[in-house]
């Protein structure tokens, strides 16, 4: 296959702008910069070697995305389908939003919704999502993190579309929970302030 | 109108940018009329964007930019 410069520089730098986030989710998804950074360049290289078969036109991020989340599930041998039911609690509906009125005030600066969610630091958040189970992490990862469509993300994981929706409720429900887990731990949560017996 | 109970329901298929837009001005319509579903459903957009902005910072290390363009050489072609 021979290759002309412009089209190699054109889709060296296409596929370039998108290395800061492809470097993010797979932080994400492995847990550890080396890893991640393997996984990164094993994608670009998978990438361009079926630069042939890459249809002009077709979303470059979506399909960067695709190599990267197959090449993390076959090399991690990560379990992408029927999660057991036990793999995630079930956790209650607007489980962090009944809890709002539990943030010790004492602890901030300022009041109502917005503080408690800019309690949680970076690194909580990311902690958060790393715990989630691969089968609920990667679709939370690809639509809150990089706000693919649920399309998008069936085609990613090929998997249904109901199915992407169902883990990404559950998913999201659990790192609430678990954020509110570690809120805890760092003593800014004062369940004696919750309503008794207000459970819906 | 959609009801509260709908409104919760849909509440993430709507931020998500997922709802036909039929749908969505229903639930829209229910937003603009009830306080408690509109303070729920500003915690929810908040709460997808605080997730994204605080896992999407991480910082690359020096060099690897560098080794990520030498991954478009005409090794890999050679070697497909």
């Amino acid at each position: 296959m021979t290759v002309n410069m412009t089209t190699r520089e054109d889709f060296t730098h296409d596929a370039m702008q998108h290395a800061p986030q492809l470097f993010s989710t797979a932080m994400r998804m492995t847990r550890n910069r080396s890893d991640a950074e393997d996984l990164v360049q094993e994608t670009f290289i998978k990438a361009w070697r079926s630069f042939a078969t890459y249809q002009q036109g077709t979303n470059l991020r979506a399909w960067l995305f695709r190599i990267m989340t197959n090449t993390y599930i076959n090399k991690y041998n990560a379990q992408q389908r029927k999660p057991t039911e036990t793999e995630l609690d079930d956790v209650e509906e607007l489980f962090l939003y009944k809890r709002l009125g539990s943030v010790d005030q004492s602890q901030l600066s300022q009041s109502a919704e917005d503080q408690m969610l800019s309690l949680f630091t970076d690194d909580e958040v990311k902690k958060a999502l790393e715990e989630l189970p691969d089968q609920f992490r990667i679709p939370v990862l690809m639509s809150d993190v990089e706000g693919f469509s649920y399309k998008e993300i069936a085609e990613i994981l090929e998997i249904p579309l109901g199915t992407v929706m169902s883990r990404l409720h559950r998913g999201r429900k659990s790192m609430q929970k678990m954020l509110y887990e570690y809120a805890k731990e760092r003593g800014l949560i004062n369940e004696a302030l919750l309503p008794q017996g207000d459970d819906e | 109108m959609a009801n509260c109970q709908e409104t919760l329901n849909e509440m993430y298929a709507y931020l998500d940018a997922e709802l036909a837009a039929e749908r969505a001005t229903e639930i829209i319509g229910h937003l603009k009329v009830c306080t408690d579903c509109q303070s729920a459903y500003e915690f929810h957009a908040e709460f997808k964007t605080i997730i994204r902005v605080k896992a999407q910072n991480d910082e690359l290390s020096e060099g690897f930019l560098d080794r990520l363009r030498e991954c478009f050489g005409d090794d890999a072609l050679n070697d497909a």
